[in-house]
């Protein structure tokens, strides 16, 4: 038991450790993100000045509440975030069960299974736009060489444009899964895996009795990982559609920054960015309740 | 209010410090006065814009002003400008706008009024003949505050010179047309049923376009519906977006795109561009300065192969509208004189004449009835022919336009031609959100 | 491991190169195109085998003011990796051993900060932009700085945390009972224990920054733009300049595929941490 003296000065000293940090913090991210609160009141358009901000109340939220454009995009968002989610935790997971044995020595191919997430969206969007391209892109000059299939509008038709996009985050972000999937088995003790073989467990058993069960917070946090980095795109939309057509690829992301920058509206911006800020909260807390990746044993 | 009495103010003394100057010592040489001056200019990174930085060494040469350009994609330049000019002291000193930009900026005070310059003789060359501006170009890109606010009148004043402004035309395969033996149309009617024809029988797009979600699409619409006479507000600023011909165009363009080159409504300008000059579509039908991009072979399939016409009418009414871009002075800039000085020259005669050679815009009408260039260019004697009757009030470009434009019409026309709405449903749709916008804004305060 | 029944066959194998395959194809697809001239580009069949130019690059490289943009890019990745880091190592240090008032609230606030959206931010920094007067090259670099060091920080804790916390508590204790000063244990036990987590942390920050499009397409003027905003400048309204792009593209990437190719335990381990050893 600590003197209450000691147990002061321990308290001063963590926080003299984590003050830098703070103070960046607070300045950074806390007071902005105070700011985009404050400024979801206000009537406030780029190029004037600040003094020339009008209170209008909950304005914005009552627009916001009857704005078809907005909950649409709400809905593209939890339908982009639910299925890019599901096929990466899906198919990561699958990869790395299959994969488990034969990648083992083959450092080459975790190199090049990194390879996609290291690329910046910016340019990942680049080049997916060039291979999607509806005339001259090497996709459809494949499907049509191989399979005699005519080109298909990728991006420019209102039921396959989500889908593109959702290939394109697939693409880049399925490895992540798959490294954590495979690092969490491989960290299975072996003595389990031998006990389970001399009780007879088969390859279905041996899979979702054991391994997943063991494996549960790794997946966990995987999840809550892609769930809070999903909602962050919006460079690829950005590039590869707009989101066109219509307003079918518009996650909430990209319509707060044309909110912003082409209706001039940072008022009504601010809010909207309050919904998407919403939905992470929400989507996170719920993941969050069934395992905290940072809790220590002493924390309330 | 204040802001006007300060820069005449200020142009007041500016003008009498120049006349001082001029009464004391001949000025041989006006620029004198500038040299060393750098001046930063925000414009797009259009072809005609390329063509005008290769001109610039000359100019520095000539007036020792230096001149640093900010070339960006023309979506992405209002932003920058809006938080330059904002700021009380900002990065650029001439500004190139969309022309539905120019409303916004002045009603925001950011752009200095250029009468401020030509009321200063010290800056202004004799031989700047305004006139010879082709009027619905200075009139679309530079002129604020008519009796509808964003055209010219009684009331308005001149706070930009268009520069790179275009009308729209039609460019077309003489090729293709030959050898399915299709007369060049000259109704929307013939031109639907010759990109039917072309693409049934060659298997490339008919009329391409830009009908991206969002401003590319409205622009798509706004080109082919001008030509019905519609307007998309009345004269009381309401909307009437949804009438019977502008679901007829939208019905069109549907069709349209149903024989167009692929993946036509996502493209871009430069999809587009591409698309044409690829070979993968036969007409053409936008901003009148594609002949560039088609006759330069490194980017170009179909270079000698390309026909020009006037724009297709609907009902016999031509239609073109004009558009393009102008340039002006940020309020906060810190050169104005020197960046006038930079319009003017950029603007005057002989650099008017000398970009058309090169391949650029041309604003002047003496440019353009120019005989040699007539006799040059293929594209030159429709060019004349269409101004005659371009419109210059064929989008309202109120401040508020960029949001109706990008954020209403051009994701209602978007969804009506990939099929997720019907033209009437998208039309109404959109013009009760304009009516909302516009009521927001208070534009109905006095009815 | 090796006797259990399973048997490791040829489709594995075959499914591993294919995978492998799809994964850098499109990069490798990246780098190809911006070898190739304007006619191959056109080309209708995808040209594989054609004589190389390097004519996209010297357009990019000379014409286009890449060096000021290269500069950008690395001062406002550099310095503000060198922050985080430098930040990070302590808070974590403190969250990880320190017992004080509040500390589940900053573990909690950490994990929550870090699900904020860019986005979401980019609007509210853009008002506070001119409001802070950030205007000039340098200003305009050091407040991107500051924003980049923000975001990047809950990662870099969070990371940083699973190293401390592996570290055995009693060499502390040793270095107390020696008479060493709280920020000497730091500085002298814990900091040389925790390299390899910086290197980790490292990656992740600067892969962050280097690549940050949104925040730097709002604020940055002419003389602070980087690369991910200048590239997209190709994209012109004068048709789409693929080959320029790709160039740009392949030298936008030539950092990550050099830390991919020297350092993937280490991305491994900064992926992996916090899920499996946390």
């Amino acid at each position: 038991m600590k003197s209450l003296r000691a147990a002061l000065s321990e308290g001063l000293i963590a926080y003299a450790f984590l003050a830098p940090a703070l103070l960046i913090l607070v300045i950074g991210l806390v007071y902005p993100l105070f700011t985009t609160v404050q400024m979801s009141f206000l009537d406030y358009q780029m190029g004037t000045p600040w003094e020339s901000r009008e209170w209008v109340g909950i304005r914005w939220f009552e627009k916001l509440w009857s704005d078809p454009n907005v909950w649409k995009s709400f809905w593209v968002t939890l339908r982009y975030g639910f299925w890019v989610v599901l096929i990466e935790m899906i198919v990561g997971t699958g990869l790395a069960l299959a994969l488990e044995r034969a990648i083992r020595g083959a450092s080459f191919f975790r190199t090049a299974l990194i390879m996609p997430l290291m690329v910046s969206p910016i340019v990942v969007g680049l080049i997916w736009r060039y291979l999607f391209d509806a005339r001259t892109g090497m996709i459809n000059h494949y499907l049509g060489a191989w399979f005699g299939i005519d080109p298909v509008p990728w991006l420019a038709d209102p039921h396959i444009a989500l889908t593109s996009l959702i290939i394109t985050d697939v693409w880049q972000w399925t490895p992540f899964i798959f490294i954590i999937v495979l690092a969490g088995l491989q960290a299975i003790p072996k003595e389990v895996i031998e006990a389970s073989t001399i009780d007879g467990a088969n390859w279905w058993q041996m899979t979702f009795l054991v391994k997943l069960p063991m494996i549960k917070s790794v997946l966990i946090v995987a999840l809550l990982m892609r769930i809070v980095d999903v909602y962050k795109v919006v460079e690829v939309v950005f590039i590869l559609t707009e989101g066109g057509p219509g307003l079918e690829t518009e996650l909430l992301a990209l319509h707060v920054y044309k909110t912003a920058f082409l209706s001039q509206n940072l008022g009504y911006a601010s809010a909207i960015s309050m919904l998407l800020l919403a939905i992470v909260t929400v989507l996170s807390l719920f993941v969050l309740s069934f395992s905290n990746p940072m809790k220590t044993k002493s924390d309330f | 209010m204040n802001h006007f009495t300060k820069s005449a103010g200020q142009a007041a003394a500016a003008a009498l410090g120049a006349l001082a100057l001029l009464a004391t010592s001949a000025v041989a040489d006006p620029y004198q006065k500038y040299r060393g001056t750098e001046i930063v200019v925000s414009w797009p990174s259009l072809a005609h814009f390329q063509i005008a930085e290769e001109l610039i060494p000359e100019f520095t040469a000539q007036t020792g002003i230096r001149v640093e350009t900010d070339p960006l994609q023309y979506g992405k330049l209002r932003d920058k400008q809006l938080l330059e000019m904002g700021k009380p002291q900002g990065d650029y000193d001439v500004v190139a706008w969309v022309v539905f930009w120019k409303t916004e900026y002045v009603q925001k005070g950011l752009l200095t009024p250029l009468s401020e310059m030509f009321a200063n003789p010290a800056l202004v060359d004799p031989a700047y003949d305004i006139a010879d501006i082709t009027p619905a170009y200075l009139e679309n890109g530079g002129k604020v505050g008519g009796p509808q606010g964003y055209l010219a009148g009684p009331s308005a004043g001149l706070y930009g010179i268009p520069f790179s402004a275009q009308t729209t035309m039609m460019a077309y395969r003489k090729d293709l047309l030959e050898k399915h033996d299709l007369a060049v149309p000259t109704t929307y009617e013939e031109l639907l049923a010759a990109s039917r024809l072309v693409h049934e029988k060659e298997g490339i797009g008919g009329l391409t376009g830009r009908a991206q979600s969002g401003h590319q699409a409205n622009d798509f619409f706004l080109t082919h519906y001008g030509p019905t006479g519609g307007v998309i507000l009345d004269d009381n600023y309401r909307p009437v977006l949804n009438n019977p011909d502008a679901v007829r165009t939208v019905e069109m363009l549907t069709e349209f795109v149903k024989v167009g080159p692929p993946g036509m409504t996502a493209y871009g300008y430069g999809d587009m561009v591409n698309s044409f000059v690829q070979g993968d579509a036969a007409f053409y039908l936008d901003a009148s300065k594609i002949r560039k991009t088609v006759e330069d072979e490194s980017k170009s399939r179909v270079a000698g192969m390309v026909g020009y016409a006037l724009h297709p009418t609907i009902n016999g009414n031509c239609g073109s509208g004009t558009g393009g871009f102008a340039m002006g002075i940020p309020g906060n800039s810190q050169n104005k004189e020197a960046a006038f000085l930079f319009i003017q020259w950029m603007t005057n005669k002989a650099t008017d004449r000398k970009l058309a050679e090169m391949g650029g815009d041309p604003i002047r009408t003496s440019t353009m009835n120019d005989p040699e260039l007539q006799a040059t260019f293929e594209d030159y004697p429709v060019l004349v022919e269409q101004l005659k009757c371009a419109r210059a009030d064929w989008r309202p470009l109120i401040p508020e336009f960029p949001e109706i434009d990008a954020q209403i019409i051009g994701i209602s026309v978007s969804e009506a031609i990939t099929g997720q709405k019907s033209a009437q449903q998208a039309l109404d749709e959109a013009n009760a959100k304009i009516e909302a916008l516009l009521t927001e804004k208070g534009y109905y305060a006095w009815q | 491991m090796s006797q259990a029944p399973e048997r490791t066959n040829l489709g594995h194998y075959a499914l591993v190169v294919v995978l492998a395959l799809l994964a850098t194809g499109p990069v490798y697809i990246m780098l190809m195109t911006s070898f190739k001239n304007q006619v191959d580009m056109f080309s209708r069949v995808p040209l594989w085998i054609f004589a190389p130019t390097l004519d996209n690059y010297s357009v990019v490289l000379f014409d286009k003011k890449f060096d000021r943009y290269l500069f950008n890019s690395l001062f406002v990745a550099i310095i503000s990796t060198l922050i985080t880091l430098a930040l990070a190592g302590s808070a974590a240090y403190a969250i990880a051993r320190k017992d004080f008032w509040g500390r589940g609230l900053v573990s909690y606030g950490n994990l929550m900060i870090r699900m904020v959206p860019p986005a979401v931010i980019a609007v509210p920094v853009f008002a506070l932009w001119s409001r802070w007067g950030f205007s000039g090259r340098f200003e305009e670099l050091w407040g991107l700085t500051l924003f980049y060091t923000a975001l990047n920080l809950p990662f870099a804790i969070w990371l940083l945390f699973s190293f401390v916390k592996q570290i055995p508590e009693d060499l502390e204790e040793a270095a107390i009972v020696d008479g060493a000063t709280p920020f000497q244990v730091f500085r002298l036990v814990i900091f040389p224990l925790m390299k390899s987590g910086y290197a980790v942390a490292a990656i992740f920050t600067f892969r962050i920054a280097w690549n940050e499009f949104l925040l730097a397409l709002f604020l940055t003027g002419r003389k602070a733009r980087t690369l991910p905003v200048a590239i997209q400048g190709f994209l012109t309204d004068e048709g789409v300049e693929w080959g320029r792009i790709m160039a740009m593209g392949t030298l936008i990437v030539i950092p990550s595929l050099v830390i991919t190719f020297f350092a993937a335990r280490q991305i491994i381990t900064g992926l992996t941490t916090g899920a499996v050893k946390g």
